[in-house]
């Protein structure tokens, strides 16, 4: 990775591989993937269903089922090598150095306790106050997440909040105790595009106020360009391309992250027929033993039906795993993404 | 408000339960008559056979078994509604009689074993789930299996063997010692055996229920937020999960009163409990039926009560379950 002053990482993977035991074999869910993410930034990560988005955040909060494992790599959250920490090591440090917010805010929050409760339970677990200094802090993050009338809400249950109200409320539940990380796993996605926009929004706001850093999980490119610093592209474990989002949007390089793009139907072309990737996602049970990608890569190479593509270092903040950046690759001249263009041309 | 909407359920529950009785009593007078057999039999017992047809025929309408059906229950119920059940044919006394002392057994005997197969069954089944396929959960699981599969009769019996006959800790049957009825401690003496039956045949069906309940919420999404803001998986059990089914668990303990009930039936034909069980098993063979209707009514009456609760007491544990106007702001 391209490394600032070592005291600014808030996280870091280094070469993180995660596997599922299952009945079939060894699903390799995350490979040997490293990223990091300094204070105050929001590193998004992009990719389709099972690419192991999730599975990547999961890790470093060792929220993972019992069958998966860490199989390689290490995580290292504000300097402190966390991958052999154990359970009760780990319940320290989640709340008050990470935390987590997840896609249905209609199921993450406990149906029958009130908000305020689920709220000051996290700040009671990490820090000695009284219950009249908890519900004033409980209140606080209530309003600080655009609950009105946060008093008198605070004994309501979730059931007498709308989706977007509870999503809020779920951030004011991970945020309560000050997290230094917070993920996002999918936060908006089960939320109408009005409401979304509102909660981007809260989370730039947040960022700005508290400076956490945020890792934000979206399969929406839309959602993504909105907040991103940086975008990780992920494809079949593996990150393919990642730099700051400008170079994704404007400069992206990986055949998977032009597919991505051109498939996005707010930028698509009007007259023409939306672009698809074709084909599915390998199975990750037995990957490929070259690009996992080459198969629905109409650039492919022959090299990346046979040998796994390095990180090729594009500037100082962007890099992809693609033969095609070789220096012996034959030049390839990027497909048109974004319907505007295409109309000029 | 609050009040006023309870008693208005209390009320419309207490009238379903009157109809409920109703509906119950005609099914079971008219099948009690329409079975096969004579209730002449239990009343003259081996005398029966020297009787004559004139005779027979004398008593029957003596105790007024000779009226069309529906005559006979519509006397039955006017004296009912009196208080009056009737003359017990077997026992030859007004069935109140028979009835209210055997009820007492029944009902001390059912009560202790029902109280103690939930605080075990909840226990257990909470405990499986927090070591949920951890060495102990599956000796749990091991032992509660078995121990729910071993026949009732068998393990009474083998019980009676070790500790009356060999030991002699405990008395084999009966439930009190000749004039120590108000005694107490003499009663627990004598219930211990059968209670260790019923407790054996009963906690394990609820405890794997409620273990698999718990496991169920354990995968909801908002133990992962539970889990991401640093709580316990013991604390989550505990204090979320574990409420969130409360629900269930209070339908499950109401719908399980008659299972237990039959239980009581099985122990005290074993260990010759004098209880009602008993008493509506030999009701039913020998045809007496004053006494079949009042020992099924009681048993119907426990069981409309206890689901009609579990009901109000539900719907005042679950916050989804009211109404939102009723929130003050």
């Amino acid at each position: 990775m391209t490394n600032t002053s070592a005291d600014e990482e808030l996280l870091e993977f280094q070469n993180i591989s995660v596997s599922f035991d299952t009945p079939q074999g060894e699903v390799q869910a995350v490979r040997d993937v490293s990223l990091s993410l300094k204070k105050g930034e929001i590193l998004c990560v992009v990719g389709e269903s099972g690419c192991g988005k999730t599975v990547l955040c999961k890790s470093a909060m060792k929220l993972l089922p019992k069958n998966a494992s860490i199989k390689s790599g290490r995580v290292i959250v504000c300097g402190e090598d966390i991958t052999d920490f154990k359970e009760k090591k780990m319940r320290k440090l989640r709340g008050s150095v990470f935390s987590m917010v997840f896609q249905d805010p209609m199921t993450t929050l406990n149906p029958t306790i009130p908000i305020g409760k689920q709220i000051t339970e996290a700040i009671k677990k990490h820090e000695k106050i009284s219950s009249d200094e908890a519900r004033a802090r409980a209140v606080e993050m209530l309003d600080m997440v655009g609950i009105s009338d946060a008093q008198k809400r605070f004994g309501l249950q979730p059931h007498f909040f709308s989706g977007g109200m509870r999503q809020r409320c779920v951030l004011a539940v991970a945020l309560a105790t000050n997290p230094k990380i917070l993920f996002a796993d999918e936060a908006t996605t089960a939320l109408d595009v009005t409401v979304e926009e509102k909660i981007l929004k809260l989370l730039l706001d947040i960022r700005a106020r508290t400076g956490v850093g945020i890792v934000f999980i979206s399969h929406d490119l839309g959602a993504v360009a909105r907040i991103a610093d940086r975008v990780a592209v992920m494809y079949a474990g593996k990150v393919v391309e990642i730099g700051t989002a400008e170079d994704i949007y404007y400069d992206p390089r990986h055949p998977y992250t032009w597919g991505l793009l051109s498939s996005l139907p707010a930028l698509a072309a009007k007259d023409k027929k939306l672009k698809s990737i074709p084909g599915m996602p390998p199975s990750l049970l037995d990957p490929p033993p070259g690009d996992a990608f080459a198969v629905r890569n109409e650039y492919a190479l022959a090299i990346d039906y046979e040998e796994m593509p390095p990180m090729f270092d594009i500037s100082e903040t962007h890099k992809a795993a693609t033969w095609l950046l070789d220096k012996r690759a034959p030049k390839v001249v990027r497909p048109e993404l974004y319907g505007r263009r295409s109309n000029d041309g | 408000m609050k009040a006023k909407r309870i008693t208005k359920k209390i009320i419309k529950r207490a009238i379903l339960f009157v109809v409920s009785m109703f509906i119950l009593s005609i099914v079971v007078f008219l099948l009690a008559r329409i079975a096969p057999g004579d209730p002449l039999v239990a009343f003259y017992g081996d005398g029966i056979e020297t009787m004559s047809e004139a005779e027979l025929a004398a008593a029957r309408t003596r105790l007024g078994l000779d009226d069309n059906l529906f005559i006979q229950y519509f006397k039955w119920l006017g004296n009912a509604f009196q208080g009056d059940f009737g003359l017990s044919l077997k026992y030859k006394q007004s069935v109140g009689k028979v009835v209210m002392p055997l009820l007492g057994n029944t009902l001390i005997l059912g009560v202790i074993a029902y109280a103690v197969v939930f605080v075990i069954a909840i226990l257990l089944g909470t405990v499986a789930a927090l070591h949920e396929d951890d060495l102990l959960d599956k000796i749990i699981c091991k032992v509660g299996t078995a121990s729910y599969y071993i026949p009732t009769f068998w393990l009474g019996v083998v019980l009676v063997l070790i500790f009356s006959v060999n030991l002699g800790w405990f008395p084999s049957s009966g439930a009190y010692d000749v004039g120590k009825q108000a005694d107490i401690g003499n009663r627990l003496h004598h219930m211990v055996l059968p209670l260790i039956v019923m407790i054996a045949s009963h906690f394990w069906y609820y405890a794997y229920m409620f273990r698999n309940k718990l496991l169920d919420e354990f995968r909801k999404d908002y133990v992962l937020l539970a889990k991401a803001k640093g709580l316990s998986r013991r604390k989550i059990v505990w204090k979320h999960c574990l409420r969130n089914i409360a629900p269930t668990i209070v339908s499950i303990m109401a719908i399980s009163i008659p299972h237990v009930i039959s239980g009581t039936v099985m122990v005290e034909a074993v260990f010759g409990y004098p209880g009602i069980g008993n008493l509506a098993v030999e009701s039913a063979k020998y045809h007496d039926y004053n006494l079949l209707m009042v020992t099924v009514l009681l048993t119907g009456a426990f069981v409309f009560i206890a689901s009609f609760a579990a009901q109000t007491i539900n719907e005042e544990i679950d916050p989804r379950m009211k109404v939102a106007k009723e929130i003050k702001w």
